[in-house]
Parts: structure tokens; C-alpha cells; sequence
């Protein structure tokens, strides 16, 4: 038992380590920060084109779909290794982006935002989609008669609608993207599992591990608050049969 | 409620069946291949008996009755040379020096790097192996040796001797742990790193088996691994030093040593001594 406690709460330990580990869980905030804004701007742009209207569009929808199908199905463990281990393969693109080392990071940080991107963009997506079939259809009707055409509508009246009944689930999806920004430790870039794997092959004590994870919990748990929230007010909404808000 | 209640004890009874079906056949295949030991053929005379924990590629594997590997068959050829027939056990490495000095078996060979903290319990043999590292690097690379690398990406394996090698020699590279030495590998093939510094067995192995890459230098390091015997054995010890140097000089180290490790012994490892404390 005393031996548990040495190898897991070891607070002398974490006091020695406290900076290392808390600069590595900054680049896992860095990574989650990059890849927010990607997977918001890319699920949305996703959701619109799933969203397109008439037969011309068909091929679109369907093209759409299967991706988010697609990248809803595979583990992102499996994209991240395949983006790391295929793309510099390709030689036809050009060397830095096949090997990118922007903003003076290292090629497994950008491999590792892609592939982040690309699955979370069709979460992202789906939640979109969520929010914009909550609208009611005289919404979009009404917009059209007054001769605004389908982009028209959407850009102006159907998604301000919908992303006020969505920020408590794209949240949820927010706070599993910062969980799995720590999956990049495969293509051994050092974040904060990493980081403390690397002090555990060290000094045989795996206290590291656990300091990593309360840094997550500190961020997490209010963030899953404000979730509850959220959730709370637009019920409050919807019980007083006004969900939709003026927009 | 009363129905959730009664799926909830169904599914742990379902459970707590499922665990001891799985507890039952694991203890089962423990005993068919733990504990049992093995007379291997040759040599004659009175067994001698050899604790290894099993399995460790290419240094032992194989199953009871049939083990193999780079250990065990030299183990086997030693044992020829002073007479004896070795019989091998298959052991957990944390408790192998205590048992070796507590007389459950007479010998250790577990590809045991000698060290002062185990001499205080056992004695070792002259080293019969020489832990070497690789520089593994793309065909035609310009990096022909380790301070070659310095500077450039490198990587490594999560936890081993080449990763603090790395890390002692190449101060202003950025290196890279990988879980595994595939991966490691992997890296270096798709060319995000440019070196990688790993056990030169598994680096002999990616060159055969992945292709694409070579050796540029093979970096030896402190670790010697060793025979543990129990302390004032010094007879059986002698006996065995004088198996190793015979049957390294007769030629059968450099067939075992090629057959496992593909490799050529390195040339340090002929005469190499070791002096018991």
C-alpha cells in the first residue's frame, strides 16, 4: 500500500517536476487551441455543405457524409498514425509541407493537429447539424419567401439560430478534444503524457502522471460546470416555450 | 426500478462468471508453461541447472522442453565443454539473483548486465556479451557516425539505453522518444528524423527485415551482461569462464552470436575478463 502511494503520490516529486509538467500541458493547450479553431471553422463549413439543397448538390451531400461518417468511425489513434507515417511519404508535395516545421514547431505537432482537425471536424459538424435541424423549417421558409436565396438564409437567419442551442454539446466536444490532444505522445511529441512517461523511464515513479492529470481536471471541471450551465438556461428557454431566440 | 435492479445482478453475476472462467484458464497455461525444467540433449555427465527468465528475444524464447536462444544455446555449449548437460528453468527476473545465491539453481544466464549492486549478492562470469548501440540512418545519408547527428533530429525508444545515450552525447539535437523502435524506425524511413539510436540487434533487424536504412556506426556501451553463480562457487565459476574462453576460441561464440544476432561478435568481447569481487 505504502508503495502505491510512493509510486503514485509522490508530492515531492511532483514538486521537483511541477514546471516540466506544466510546460508540457501548455502545448497540450497549444494543440487544443490550434485545433479548436480549425474543427469549428472546418465542422461548420461540413454542416453547411451537408445542409445544400436540390439535386445539383447530391454529389456534395454525399461526399460529405461518407467524411464524417468516415472520420466519426476510425480511431483517432489510427489517423494520427497514419497522417505521421504516410504523408511524408508523398512525394509529389512539396518538402515543407509534407515535413512542416511552422511556427517553429516540430513536424509530429502539425501531423497531430491535422489529424485532430479532420476527426474533430466531423464531430463538430454533426452538432452543427444538430443545432441547424432545431430550427424550425418556417424559419428558412419564411426567409426565402422574402427572396433571400438558401445562402442567404442560412448566413442571416437559420445558423444564428442554431449555434445558440448548441454551445453546450459542442462544449462536451471541446472538452474530449483537450483529452485526446494527448494521443500526439505516440508520434513522440512532447506533451504532457509524454513528459511524464519520459520522468517514469527516469526515476521509476509515476507520480508525473498524476500531476499531468489533475492539470487536466483543474481546466476541465469548470469548463463541464459551465456545461451544466448551459444546459440548465436553455431548458429554462424552452419550458417557458420561447427556444428560439430573436436574432 | 425493480427491473434495472435485477439486470444490474444479472450483469455482475455474468461478470464474476466471465472472471473466473478467465482467472481459471490463465492459471491453467501458468502451470503448463512455468515452472517445469528441461534436460537439453549433449554434453553428459551431471545436469547443471541454469535459472533464465524466459522469454527475452533473441537471448532466450521458445517454450518448456524446447527453449532457445542466444543464452541458452551458449549456456548449452558451455556446459558441453566442463562436462555437464545444462537443464534450464524458466524464473521472473526480480527474484533470479536470490534464488541463484540461495542454491535453487546453480547458474543464472537471463541477458543479466553486470552490475555492483547485484555483485553484492552474486558472482559474475566474464562478460559474454557486449551491449552495443547502432546509429541506423537512410542509405546514402551523409551522417556517417553519432557526432554526425548533433544538431539534427534523432530518434529514439521510450526508456532505453539509447535515448540517455543521445542524450549525453547529442546535446543541441532535438530527440524524439517513440513508444516503440518500429516507430522509431518508421521515422526515419519517412524522413522526419534523420538518425536513430537504438540496440544494434533490433537495428541489424530493421536493416535485414525493413530495408532502406543502414548501420553508420555501432557505439558500444558500459553494460557487459554475465553468468551469475552464488557467491564462493569459485570453482564452478572458473569452469565456466574456462567453457566461455574454449568455446570462443574453438569458433562455436562467433556460429551462436551470428545465428541470433546476424551480426559479427565485437572484437572486445574475445578475452574480455571480469574480476568477482
Amino acid at each position: 500500500m505504502s508503495e502505491f502511494f510512493h509510486q503514485y503520490f509522490d508530492f515531492n516529486y511532483m514538486g521537483e517536476h511541477f514546471w516540466e509538467v506544466l510546460e508540457a500541458f501548455l502545448q497540450n493547450l497549444l494543440i487544443f487551441v490550434v485545433v479548436a479553431a480549425l474543427a469549428l471553422t472546418w465542422g461548420l463549413i461540413l454542416a453547411l455543405l451537408r445542409q445544400l439543397p436540390g439535386k445539383k448538390f447530391m454529389p456534395v451531400r454525399f461526399f460529405t457524409i461518407a467524411y464524417i461518417d468516415l472520420f466519426r468511425a476510425i480511431p483517432i489513434l489510427i489517423v494520427i498514425l497514419l497522417i505521421s507515417g504516410g504523408i511524408p511519404f508523398l512525394e509529389f508535395i512539396p518538402k515543407d509541407i509534407r515535413i512542416p516545421h511552422w511556427f517553429g514547431k516540430p513536424d509530429p505537432f502539425w501531423y497531430g493537429t491535422a489529424a485532430l482537425m479532420l476527426v474533430y471536424g466531423a464531430f463538430t459538424a454533426e452538432v452543427y447539424r444538430a443545432g441547424i435541424e432545431a430550427v424550425p423549417g418556417g424559419q428558412m421558409e419564411a426567409a426565402r419567401s422574402l427572396g433571400m436565396s438558401h445562402w442567404q438564409a442560412m448566413r442571416h437567419v437559420v445558423v444564428p439560430q442554431a449555434v445558440t442551442l448548441i454551445p453546450a454539446p459542442m462544449l462536451n466536444e471541446m472538452i474530449s478534444l483537450l483529452k485526446d490532444s494527448t494521443l500526439v505522445s505516440v508520434i513522440a511529441f512532447a506533451e504532457s503524457v509524454l513528459i511524464s512517461r519520459e520522468l517514469l523511464a527516469e526515476s521509476f515513479n509515476s507520480s508525473a502522471l498524476l500531476l499531468t492529470g489533475v492539470f487536466f481536471i483543474v481546466i476541465i471541471l469548470p469548463l463541464a460546470r459551465i456545461v451544466d450551465k448551459l444546459i440548465a438556461r436553455n431548458q429554462g428557454k424552452i419550458t417557458r416555450g420561447s427556444h428560439i431566440e430573436v436574432a | 426500478m425493480r427491473k434495472t435492479r435485477l439486470t444490474a445482478l444479472f450483469a455482475v453475476l455474468l461478470l464474476a462468471v466471465v472472471s473466473v472462467v478467465a482467472i481459471g484458464c490463465g492459471g491453467g497455461s501458468d502451470s503448463t508453461t512455468g515452472g517445469g525444467s528441461e534436460t537439453s540433449a549433449g554434453g553428459g555427465g551431471e545436469p547443471l541447472t541454469v535459472g533464465s527468465d524466459i522469454p527475452y528475444p533473441p537471448f532466450e524464447q521458445g517454450k518448456s522442453g524446447n527453449y532457445t536462444g542466444f543464452d541458452i544455446e551458449l549456456m548449452e555449449a558451455i556446459a558441453e565443454k566442463i562436462g555437464r548437460t545444462a537443464e534450464f528453468q524458466d524464473t521472473s527476473f526480480e527474484t533470479i539473483f536470490r534464488d541463484v545465491a540461495q542454491g535453487k539453481f546453480e547458474a543464472v544466464i537471463s541477458a543479466a548486465t553486470i552490475t555492483e549492486e547485484r555483485e553484492q549478492a552474486v558472482d559474475f562470469s566474464n562478460p559474454y556479451y557486449l551491449s552495443e548501440q547502432a546509429v541506423l540512418v537512410k542509405e546514402g545519408s551523409d551522417v556517417k557516425s553519432l557526432e554526425d547527428l548533433e544538431g539534427k533530429t534523432v530518434a529514439v525508444q521510450q526508456g532505453t539505453t539509447g535515448q540517455e545515450l543521445a542524450k549525453e552525447e547529442l546535446g543541441g539535437s532535438e530527440i524524439r522518444p517513440y513508444p516503440e523502435g518500429p516507430d522509431a524506425v518508421n521515422a526515419l524511413k519517412a524522413g522526419t528524423v534523420e538518425g536513430v539510436i537504438i540496440d544494434a540487434p533490433v537495428a541489424q533487424n530493421a536493416v535485414e527485415k525493413s530495408g532502406g536504412v543502414e548501420i553508420a556506426e555501432k557505439v558500444p556501451t558500459e553494460e557487459e551482461y554475465g553468468i551469475a553463480v552464488a557467491q564462493g562457487e569459485t570453482e564452478l565459476l572458473e569452469e565456466i569462464n574456462q567453457g566461455l574462453k574454449e568455446v570462443q576460441d574453438d569458433g562455436t561464440y562467433k556460429t551462436i552470436y551470428e545465428k541470433w544476432f546476424h551480426l559479427e561478435p565485437p572484437k572486445a568481447i574475445f578475452g574480455a575478463t571480469h574480476e568477482a569481487e
